[in-house]
């Protein structure tokens, strides 16, 4: 496990194979740069031959119509694009959701704690502090990354991916936080991960349904606050 | 209509994908192998993006209820119309009430059934893909079940030149094996792109990556294929930032063995990138069943592009011949 984040120290723009480009912004991860990267997606999607697009953390996909665009110029095009790009603040809406810290459903917490060389309580403490923003959409429909983890839980990755009840779970890695979706109805009741499962949240909202206007309860730039609930052992 | 009589799990109504709903990251789905699907919908006539059936598992048994055309491509099944054999490739008319019979294949991982009009499930999102991961799509968003009716689009009825149907020139006869210095004849060989941590890599892993064979573990599937071979490692490991992520792409976690995400892959990720099939050859990967042995050759930009223009030129090629042995009964 490393304990460091690839910072950029310039922006770059790097193609993924055959399909698209991303675009990396350079620096520590910060909101002011994410509100930039959501006003560059708003602008790319307006450009011919785009296919899709997905920010990320401090980055965007950008998937071309190969057949439709010359690559070399939309990467020159999208890095200009960047360079110039203002940021259009959004103050989205806050969530609160009620977090059940440790125990089964948080089963990641003690080792959390251990690795911080804390007590479970302190961890706790510095996730639910903190005011998170949804910055990119995560891996499947739900709540996105989440930014705004306090520096001191910094945890790397787990080097082997573990199974993990899936379902409203509060996890951490690297500076970065999420909160997962309900199970499905018929889904699985166990999922692989790599990230730190410090709690649970039972009555998550449902985040994503097709038969709603809109289909997603949230939006990037909204903001989600966890409050705790309980500790358990 | 079609009626499921028999299927295992994991058989699927797929299209060509699902794009531009990434912002809820929603991932693309669609079939594993699309040339196979494609070229089933063009020797057929259908739209390009018309759905079909994708099969991973056998033996399976369809029941047609209408008098329609089906082509079979793909991996060979084996398969059977009413007992007599269909051969892989191939474009027939079939009559309501007829059986037909797919056994698992030799070689190749996936089959596909297309069928004149389309399988006309719902469109949800632009496509009829089954998102098998978020539960949508498809007949209900799930895997075909025995007993499943699937609707199928109407279209003017084909009259087939001869009766039998005819047969289409399959991929990999039309497109040859790629070249690869250490690669041997039972290895697939997958041209790929650089990706943005390629540099991190030390040299010994660089080497490893285009030079060694990697095999396909028993964990593939349709979201991603474990690979296993020579560790490889970054000279300087750093933590990185989640990323919206294509399928192809090649990333190797802190196991050092490579994963490559396919369309049901994750829509976002952050472990290190390494390189990106060119999607001209994820169709290669699609067919590769768990076992078999993969190398890697290193092109650019412009060679992806004449592999699509090469694959295009096939599709078109099958378009024009078809035509030749079929014709649209006029109402």
């Amino acid at each position: 496990m490393s304990g460091r984040i690839t910072i950029l120290n310039q922006p770059r723009v790097t193609y993924c194979g055959d399909q698209g480009l991303l675009l990396e912004a350079a620096g520590d991860l910060e909101l002011a740069t994410q509100e930039r990267i959501w006003a560059l997606n708003e602008q790319v999607l307006e450009w011919g031959g785009v296919l899709d697009t997905q920010p990320g953390m401090n980055s965007l996909l950008v998937l071309l119509d190969p057949d439709a665009n010359d690559v070399t110029e939309c990467r020159d095009r999208l890095l200009r694009a960047w360079k110039e790009v203002r940021s259009t603040a959004r103050k989205g809406k806050l969530l609160e959701v009620g977090v059940v810290y440790g125990g089964e459903g948080g089963c990641d917490l003690v080792d959390v704690a251990r690795y911080h060389r804390v007590d479970p309580a302190e961890i706790v403490k510095l996730h639910a502090n903190a005011e998170y923003t949804i910055f990119a959409p995560g891996v499947s429909p739900g709540f996105g990354y989440l930014f705004g983890l306090d520096r001191r839980l910094f945890i790397p990755r787990r080097d082997v991916p573990v199974m993990r009840k899936v379902g409203g779970v509060v996890s951490i890695a690297g500076a970065q936080a999420i909160l997962g979706p309900p199970r499905k109805p018929d889904g699985a009741d166990l999922g692989p991960t790599g990230w730190h499962v410090i709690g649970r949240v039972p009555d998550v909202p449902v985040a994503f349904d097709l038969a709603r206007d809109p289909m997603s309860l949230v939006s990037l730039g909204d903001r989600i606050r966890f409050r705790v609930e309980r500790i358990e052992k | 209509m079609i009626e499921v009589s028999q299927t295992p799990p994991l058989n699927t109504v797929q299209d060509l994908g699902r794009f531009g709903y990434r912002r809820y990251g929603i991932g693309s789905a669609g079939a594993m192998d699309r040339l196979a699907l494609a070229v089933g919908n063009c020797a057929l006539g259908n739209a390009s993006g018309a759905a079909g059936i994708e099969f991973q598992l056998f033996p399976v048994m369809l029941k047609f209820r209408v008098d329609t055309a089906i082509a079979i491509t793909g991996a060979d099944c084996a398969a059977t119309l009413d007992s007599l054999p269909v051969p892989p490739f191939w474009v027939t008319p079939v009559a309501a009430g007829q059986t037909l019979r797919l056994e698992a294949p030799k070689t190749g991982a996936r089959t596909y059934l297309c069928i004149a009009g389309g399988i006309d499930v719902p469109e949800i999102l632009g496509s009829r893909s089954t998102q098998m991961r978020d539960g949508f799509g498809g007949l209900s968003g799930r895997q075909l079940q025995p007993g499943d009716i699937l609707p199928t689009g109407s279209r003017p009825a084909l009259r087939f030149r001869d009766s039998f149907g005819f047969g289409i020139e399959p991929p990999d006869s039309a497109l040859p094996p790629n070249a690869h210095d250490w690669a041997t004849d039972s290895d697939i060989v997958l041209r790929v792109i650089a990706a943005a941590e390629h540099d991190q890599f030390d040299s010994a892993s660089i080497k490893a990556f285009r030079t060694t064979a990697w095999t396909i573990t028993p964990q593939s599937n349709r979201m991603g294929y474990r690979l296993a071979g020579t560790s490889l490692k970054r000279s300087d490991p750093t933590e990185m930032r989640s990323q919206a992520i294509v399928q192809g792409v090649v990333q190797v976690p802190p196991s050092g063995q490579p994963i490559v995400q396919l369309a049901d892959g994750n829509s976002a990720g952050g472990y290190p990138k390494l390189a990106y099939v060119i999607q001209a050859d994820l169709w290669r990967l699609a067919q590769a069943s768990p076992g078999r042995t993969l190398r890697f050759a290193l092109v650019s930009l412009d060679d992806a592009r004449r592999a699509r223009a090469e694959q295009a030129a096939y599709l078109k090629d099958v378009s024009r011949m078809s035509g030749y042995c079929r014709s649209q009964v006029q109402a």
